[in-house]
């Protein structure tokens, strides 16, 4: 099936006065219609940018490269008319901190509104009753009477499913998530992640949930992409990647989550060192410093991401025990 | 059984809060009617979500707000009511660890001057080399080598930084350690570093360590007991085994479940579960049971009775008027 999003050997770059950094490299994702993918990784690794620059959002400094294409459309590289006629129609993305991504001072109903004006050409009336529908489709309580709060009246949760309200306005064939529960209490954050599993389930919405927590994928996603300095060190199914991890550093990162249903208390299996400065990767495999199976060639030849069955891989020598649990 | 180290009883700290010029105070009540016991040794992990009175609690416990009504008391004696010059001979004893590694710490200060900083005030009595020798084996001990002392926290990442805000902690041996979120605002392979070094830290030196966090499968990892609190009352009490496997009070369930496991075999039913709503109001808080309103045991009675901490086993005790049902 021809897939909704085609990303190709997209890289990201910046040109600071330090030089430059390379953000991303070499980043491919394929992601077909209806399906979700993850994208794990710590500061730093890459997955935010890649996504910004898919949606043209990157600052003045940043160089991209590569290729993404939404169906026929080209957007890397595309004008502003072009991307305005993208964003927030089939392509829609929400973020971390839900009271800065909405204008403080407009009533939330006009918020969601203003979208639906913009895109569809809908009248004032139509867009209000839009927009309740959707604040009720997003499961805000007393969604009447919210249409008249401003943002600061509404908590956390709240305000990210009103920021989820206007992702939806225009149907998009697919929603860009960029840590979306990672400021919410847990409570919630399953709350907000339940929507999104049902949304993604009863529209057939693609989604990409970009976030740092492997349980966070567990629950919603069909595959995953885990980054490291910012490149895609393995790519998969979830059940393969979580639950039998080839890279060293998949392994690691799953080692050191304590977990909530975990008995026992020994110490957790910590990942030495921290992740890398983008300014100044490591020589070979970016994860060669911290890496229990390292070798020589590890420091000195970076290894390709390479296909193993449904699974992609990069790494010189890959785990191979399995994993107890 | 010998004395506790601290004993709170029940600990009230309501904040005034002026609604506009003509109408009257109201009060916040983000503590209220607290009560448990922290032995020599123990950690003692306390959890809820944002808003619960956690860092509240600790924060009055620190001094460091008023409390409004209850005893506090350290070692035998009641201090919830010394002047803050009195509460200084005590400071050697109880330290803190804040969230926010970097803000915590002076950006004009050398890390050796942040850390032997607590030694000037408190043991003046140390000339200059002992001083010195006391900050090197502190640094060592937390992980940072001796060469960092002529450098500036802007020069380290966040999980080295919250290690020099243990340092600077643990430099007067404290008897009790305030942990207040200390591994939230860190990458997930870098919080289990922390985590594994508090864990070290409790056993070498026998410290206590109040552990407020949101983050529950870390508690369970660190406590041996752990505080459920909810809009600042206590919901559940129990030895960490006790809490996490056979949890009593349903909000504990709630907050249990909503913690996502890394296992796409369990997670996405996990997510059909979370607790639905959000914190009511904390200045028009339920009557009954606070938590009531989001409880899905709710009965009639839970509007008008409040429910006490009664002990279910031994060391176990939960708030709820149906435990038994």
């Amino acid at each position: 099936m021809k897939p909704v999003l085609d990303i190709r050997d997209l890289g990201v770059c910046f040109a600071t006065p330090d030089g430059e950094v390379r953000a991303v490299n070499e980043f491919s994702l394929q992601i077909a219609p209806g399906e979700c993918i993850g994208i794990v990784g710590e500061s730093g690794a890459g997955k935010s940018q890649s996504f910004l620059a898919v949606m043209g959002l990157l600052p003045a400094n940043a160089v991209v490269s590569g290729s993404a294409r939404l169906g026929d459309q080209e957007l890397l590289g595309a004008d502003d008319a072009v991307l305005n006629s993208v964003r927030g129609v089939d392509l829609a993305m929400i973020f971390q901190d839900p009271m800065t991504s909405l204008t403080p001072h407009i009533r939330i109903g006009e918020q969601i509104a203003e979208s639906v004006i913009r895109h569809r050409g809908a009248s004032r009336d139509e867009a209000r009753r839009r927009a309740l529908e959707l604040l009720q489709l997003v499961q805000v309580t007393d969604a009447e009477r919210r249409l008249d709060q401003y943002p600061h009246e509404l908590s956390g949760g709240m305000r990210q499913r009103v920021m989820i309200a206007i992702a939806l306005a225009c149907d998009p064939k697919m929603l860009i998530a960029d840590e979306p529960t990672t400021a919410l209490d847990v409570t919630i954050q399953a709350q907000i992640l339940a929507l999104l599993a049902q949304l993604k389930r009863e529209r057939g919405m693609s989604m990409v949930l970009i976030t740092h927590d492997l349980g966070v994928v567990a629950g919603v996603a069909d595959r995953v992409a885990v980054m490291y300095g910012g490149r895609v060190v393995e790519q998969g199914p979830v059940s393969q990647i979580l639950l039998a991890p080839r890279h060293p550093y998949t392994r690691a990162l799953l080692a050191s989550m304590p977990r909530i249903d975990e008995v026992g208390n020994e110490p957790l299996q910590a990942i030495a060192g921290q992740p890398p400065n983008p300014r100044r990767l490591p020589a070979g495999c970016a994860f060669h410093p911290r890496c229990q199976s390292v070798q020589t060639e590890c420091r000195e030849q970076r290894p390709t991401l390479l296909p193993e069955g449904e699974r992609w891989l990069a790494c010189h020598h890959p785990e191979t025990r399995e994993v107890s649990s | 059984m010998s004395e506790p180290l601290l004993s709170v009883r029940d600990l009230r700290v309501w904040f005034p809060v002026g609604d506009g010029l003509f109408k009257p105070k109201r009060s916040l009540r983000a503590v209220d009617g607290v009560n448990f016991e922290l032995r020599a040794g123990e950690a003692l992990g306390i959890v809820g979500e944002s808003g619960c009175g956690k860092s509240t609690l600790a924060r009055a416990i620190l001094r460091l707000v008023p409390s409004s009504a209850g005893q506090i008391v350290w070692m035998g004696q009641r201090i919830e009511g010394w002047s803050s010059s009195r509460m200084r001979s005590l400071r050697s004893e109880l330290q803190v660890v804040f969230q926010d590694p970097l803000a915590s710490l002076d950006p004009r200060m050398t890390v050796g001057e942040i850390v032997a900083e607590p030694l000037r005030v408190h043991a003046p009595e140390l000339d200059g080399n002992a001083r010195r020798e006391r900050v090197a084996d502190i640094l060592q001990r937390v992980g940072l080598s001796a060469d960092v002392i002529n450098r500036y926290p802007h020069e380290f990442s966040g999980g080295q930084c919250q290690r020099i805000g243990i340092a600077r902690a643990m430099v007067l041996r404290p008897k009790l350690l305030v942990c207040d979120e200390p591994v939230s605002a860190l990458d997930v392979s870098i919080q289990a570093q922390i985590v594994n070094l508090l864990a070290d830290l409790k056993r070498d030196f026998g410290m206590s360590i109040l552990f407020v966090s949101h983050n529950l499968a870390v508690v369970r990892k660190l406590c041996e007991r752990v505080l459920v609190l909810y809009l600042g009352k206590p919901m559940e009490l129990a030895p960490t085994a006790a809490l996490y496997e056979a949890p009593r009070h349903p909000y504990t369930q709630g907050l249990l479940a909503a913690v996502p496991i890394p296992d796409p075999r369990l997670q996405p039913a996990r997510l059909g579960t979370a607790l639905g709503g959000e914190l009511p109001s904390p200045l028009a808080p339920p009557s009954g049971c606070v938590f009531r309103t989001r409880c899905p045991r709710a009965v009639a009675r839970c509007a008008d009775e409040v429910p006490e901490l009664e002990v279910v086993a031994g060391e176990h005790q939960v708030a709820c008027l149906r435990w038994q049902e």
